[in-house]
């Protein structure tokens, strides 16, 4: 015991300065944690519960739903339609992007469409959307993937266009082809953008599957949360809510440590975004 | 001329004007050659065409008239054999040090265990070994520039075309960049257009200084400059006769200059 005992000493620098990395990190928690504490303390004095619920409620009901089992099936049908939307949207976006940025002649062409449909808001469409694909998850993925991919596009095709010229130049002097210089200059060129793109489609992907099932569908969260607050039943209508917010944190998280990783030269030169 | 390397044959050039305007006339018969291992200093107004005339050399734009010619050949289309080196560095910000510098090799499909030693080399040659791993965000501007340099001396182009690569550079900087070039082109008996707005470091510098009109541009002088080498690129004055020298180009450059309204703040400076 004695002999560790100088180790231990000579450790006890380290630990602390984790220890108050943490707190730091810690304290953009605060203001959630005061809001949810108000909450449950308002409930029921300012408000009436039946309005708002409290948090206390809204947790018991999330245990509930996934101790019954209850709330699976939505989970899966919601995941499922997100996953697909999104994966599709920001391939779309990304082909497309990148194939307008690159010829100017396609752009010419296709450019002023991409533009007005952009300016469509989509989710003016949900309706059409169920006519054409059905009820089912298809006319959700069909909103959502619409809504990720003109953000997406929107993005990549900005980021290829802005390559510098000088740069391409040189490398074809240096002896590049069409494909050596997509592989070391247009992609990496265009990398933050697509990552940027990528980050901010994640809410909208949200917004489209769930809207799509707020109009009409069979199964999934947007049903729920729509049932739910049209039985007066807020605890599930906040768990419903509570679980998308799960789902956007953690893809957001998951997309930022992604590009972080991948961008890592703009992180080190100082030339990143601050956000990431 | 048997010897010539690059040629610039009769070159115009005319760049349409944005509009309806008439078009600019920028380069109006530009004639002048550029010997094996020679080093030529290229000098002329801010917008005669300098720039332009490196770009017809790379093959990354077709004269209106005239013709540029490598080894005998006119220059249609991206010319490789080429080296070029931006007024701004313009490594890749992607890559770190060493792979900017690999590139060129990686892109001519020379293999990994020659690429590592030629790298290697490159960059003990410009003094940034210790600094592979560096992202060009972490290196000073000069450092960039050295970066820059070693990333065309790599693959040994058979001409390498600077434009004005120490501009943006301060004094001391460019003093020893500029003895670091003058040692490196020796030892590669490379050739060289080397584009410059300074007058000192053309003459410091060069064989042989090229100097351009107004636009629309001839050649206006051809100035050989015999000092004997290595120069002294520190205390150019020393040089035993780079006043000569200096006074050749100068007289022929100085009716091209401070012409432009504005009268108040153009001065002559004294040579
Ligand atoms: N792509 C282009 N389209 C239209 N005009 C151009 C184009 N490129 C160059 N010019 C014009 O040609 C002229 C010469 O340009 P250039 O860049 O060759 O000048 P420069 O001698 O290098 O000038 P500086 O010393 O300031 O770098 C300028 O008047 C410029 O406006
Ligand atoms: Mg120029």
């Amino acid at each position: 015991m004695t002999d560790l005992a100088p180790s231990t000493a000579a450790q006890a620098p380290a630990p602390r300065r984790t220890i108050r990395g943490y707190a730091a990190r810690l304290v953009p928690l605060l203001p959630g944690l005061a809001l949810i504490a108000f909450w449950q303390w308002a409930s029921g004095r300012l408000v009436r519960e039946v309005y708002v619920s409290k948090p206390t409620a809204v947790a018991a009901r999330l245990y509930e739903l996934f101790a019954t089992g209850e709330i699976v099936p939505h989970l899966w049908t919601t995941a499922q339609e997100l996953v697909l939307g999104y994966a599709i949207g920001v391939a779309g976006g990304v082909a497309a992007g990148y194939a307008l940025g690159r010829s100017p002649r396609l752009a010419r062409v296709f450019e002023p469409y991409v533009m007005a449909f952009y300016g469509v808001p989509k989710i003016a469409l949900a309706p059409l959307f169920i006519i054409w694909f059905g009820i089912g998850p298809g006319s959700k993925i069909a909103l959502s993937a619409i809504m990720v991919f003109f953000l997406v596009f929107y993005n990549v095709y900005t980021g290829v266009r802005a390559v510098d010229r000088e740069i391409v130049d040189l490398t074809l002097v240096m002896g590049a082809n069409q494909r050596q210089l997509t592989r070391h200059v247009y992609l990496p060129a265009a990398a933050p953008f697509v990552m940027l793109g990528m980050r901010l489609a994640i809410p909208y992907s949200v917004i489209g599957v769930i809207v799509g099932e707020f109009t009409s569908a069979t199964q999934g969260l947007g049903l729920f949360i729509h049932v739910a607050s049209s039985t007066y039943d807020p605890a599930g209508v906040f768990a419903g809510i509570a679980i998308l917010l799960a789902f956007v944190l953690g893809a957001g998280f998951l997309a930022a440590r992604l590009e972080r990783r991948l961008l890592r030269w703009r992180t080190l030169s100082g030339v990143g975004p601050s956000e990431i | 001329m048997t010897d010539a390397v690059l040629t610039f044959a009769d070159i115009r050039q005319t760049f349409p004007a944005p509009g309806d305007g008439a078009p600019t006339r920028v380069l109006d018969g530009i004639d002048f050659a550029v010997g094996r291992g020679e080093f030529v200093a290229v000098i002329g107004p801010s917008g005669c065409g300098k720039s332009t005339l490196l770009q017809m050399a790379a093959g990354l734009l077709a004269p209106t008239g005239g013709e540029v010619r490598h080894r005998g050949r006119r220059i249609a289309g991206v010319n490789r054999a080429v080296g070029f080196v931006p007024q701004q560095a313009k490594l890749f910000p992607w890559k770190t040090l060493a792979e900017n510098v690999e590139l060129p090799l990686l892109l001519r499909g020379i293999g990994p265990a020659e690429r590592r030693d030629r790298v290697g080399a490159a960059l003990r040659a410009v003094g940034l070994d210790g600094f592979e791993g560096h992202y060009p965000g972490q290196l000073s501007g000069g450092m960039q520039k050295r970066g820059s340099i070693a990333r065309t001396l790599i693959y040994e182009p058979d001409v390498i075309l600077m434009d004005e690569p120490f501009g943006a550079l301060d004094a001391q900087t460019r003093m020893v960049m500029q003895d670091d070039l003058q040692a490196l082109s020796r030892a590669a008996g490379a050739t060289i257009v080397f584009i410059t707005h300074d007058i000192t470091e053309a003459v410091v510098l060069a064989d042989r200084v090229v100097v351009l009109s107004q636009r629309p541009s001839r050649v206006l002088a051809d100035v050989a400059i015999d000092l004997p080498r290595p120069r002294d690129v520190f205390e150019p004055f020393r040089n035993p006769g780079f006043d000569a020298a200096y006074d050749a180009v100068w007289s022929r450059f100085r009716t091209q200059i401070g012409l432009p309204s504005r009268g108040p703040r153009v001065r002559e400076p004294a040579p």
